[in-house]
């Protein structure tokens, strides 16, 4: 596997303040771009996977957790999704799969630097997004060139981007054998992006994307024909484990907003805050972000070096099931005021991502199920 | 077929039981899905230190045990001849 990085390690204590440092001078109202670029101007995605040749493609969980910290501190949850499906799917199958020189190695390197953004199309015209095995999107492998042709929606970053990775089979059948990684420039003939046209996450760029007999240099195949399903579940954790550090931010964010209220709001007198029902289902959220924070610090390591995929599926189905429920209740706590333009039922509702993105939590739970057994020996004391 | 390639899949097959993994036992009716065959392949990657062909990157390969052994001890053999020491798949 090709050496990723040639910088100078960085240190997870310094990482989130030069992130958020990075962030302060870009504008509000930036792009995905603006932000991606921003990081990565200032070493940020670089240190990131800064971790020796031996763990190229595998993020240092800590400084993940921080960079979506810093990024979620912005309040914009679309730019946040973009950052993180950049940073935690798409660079690690680059990295996974870059040749020493190349398109994909040129790719790599430019999204790392922020000079360039890249989404990740895997969720296709022809399935629903939870049955990946049944995408329709094609790619002819000659000998001289790459042929696609299909469409690929709700891809993140998608109108923004420069590149799109975009799993594709080359054989009929479900059989996990069937799909490849193809890289297709934005601007490649063929390539059609429009915006999705939604209300929610506006900020993530997302689009639906149409290739229409798009060709391509061999070349831009990312990983060997038949290896991209298998490449994505071996990924597949780091984009799960940064959904769960995400989930943390974002919920512990609106907490801190809904206290605030909680103790200015008054009723007969009293602060909302020392009502003990209010107080009561607040520290209810607490307790449950807390046990989310708890499940990512003891698997985040698991997940991201050992590809533990039942690891990743607790911590993704962790995210979904904490989100919705704590949201909801501050949301609630904040009565009429959570109907303000951006306010927590907004948020609430971009949030439901974190239960749909990257697979359901129901389907999830189901990998949870197959692995009973090991999870309940991992209980053991 | 190896003993350590039936202990390596048993794991992995749900349905199998008290039953004995035979070279025609279908691993998708034993209980192998999709994820669970991703998992096999890096397992066997890891174990026998071989990758497998990208011609055998297939259904047909994964279809029965003894399928999957056949293309695993090819590998295993093709990967001791370009070592120079020869390995002999049981």
């Amino acid at each position: 596997m090709p050496e990723l990085l040639h910088a100078e390690p960085g240190t997870a204590a310094s990482h989130r303040p030069r992130a958020a440092a990075a962030l302060a001078a870009v504008p509000a109202d930036a792009t995905a771009s603006q932000v991606w670029a921003a990081l990565g101007a200032a070493g940020i995605l670089r240190d990131l996977y800064d971790r020796g040749a031996s763990r190229p493609a595998a993020p240092d969980p800590g400084r993940l957790s921080e960079l979506l910290g810093a990024v979620d501190a912005r309040g914009d949850n679309g730019i946040t999704l973009s950052v993180l499906v950049q940073a935690a799917s798409a660079l690690p199958l680059l990295a996974a799969c870059a040749p020493e020189a190349g398109p994909v190695r040129a790719a790599l390197d430019e999204t790392l630097s922020g000079t360039a953004t890249v989404a990740l199309a895997a969720t296709d015209d022809a399935a629903a997004g939870s049955d990946l095995t049944g995408l329709g999107t094609e790619v002819t492998i000659g000998p001289d060139e790459l042929v696609l042709t299909g469409g690929k929606r709700w891809i993140t970053t998608a109108w923004e981007a420069d590149r799109l990775l975009v799993l594709a089979r080359h054989r009929p059948g479900r059989h996990f054998t069937s799909f490849t990684w193809v890289l297709v420039p934005a601007t490649a003939p063929g390539v059609r992006i429009r915006p999705a046209g939604t209300d929610l996450l506006t900020g993530s760029a997302t689009g639906h994307v149409e290739f229409d007999a798009v060709r391509l240099p061999v070349d831009h195949l990312v990983g060997r024909p038949g290896r991209g399903m298998a490449a994505f579940a071996r990924h597949m954790g780091t984009e799960r484990l940064a959904g769960a550090l995400w989930a943390v931010a974002l919920t512990r964010r609106v907490l801190a907003d809904t206290k605030q209220r909680l103790t200015r709001r008054h009723i007969d007198g009293q602060p909302l805050w020392h009502n003990d029902v209010v107080r009561q289902r607040y520290a209810t959220c607490l307790v449950q972000v807390r046990q989310l924070r708890a499940l990512c610090d003891s698997l985040g390591e698991q997940v991201v070096d050992r590809h533990d995929l039942a690891a990743a599926a607790l911590l993704k189905s962790a995210a979904g099931l904490v989100a919705e429920p704590v949201l909801a209740t501050c949301a609630q706590l904040q009565g009429a005021d959570g109907f303000a333009r951006d306010g927590a039922q907004h948020i609430r509702s971009e949030a439901a991502v974190l239960g749909i993105g990257g697979g359901v939590t129901e389907l999830v739970l189901g990998t949870v199920a197959d692995n009973a057994d090991a999870l309940l020996a991992e209980l053991s004391p | 077929m190896d003993a350590r390639f039936s202990e390596l899949l048993t794991p992995f097959l749900k349905f199998l039981g008290e039953q004995e993994i035979t070279p025609d036992a279908s691993l998708r009716e034993l209980g192998l899905d999709s994820m669970q065959a991703i998992e096999l392949l890096f397992a066997i990657e890891d174990t026998f230190g071989v990758t497998l062909p990208d011609d055998d990157m297939n259904d047909t390969t994964f279809a029965t045990a003894g399928s999957l052994w056949t293309v695993i001890s090819a590998a295993i053999d093709a990967q001791g001849a370009a070592d120079g020491t020869r390995v002999t798949a049981a």
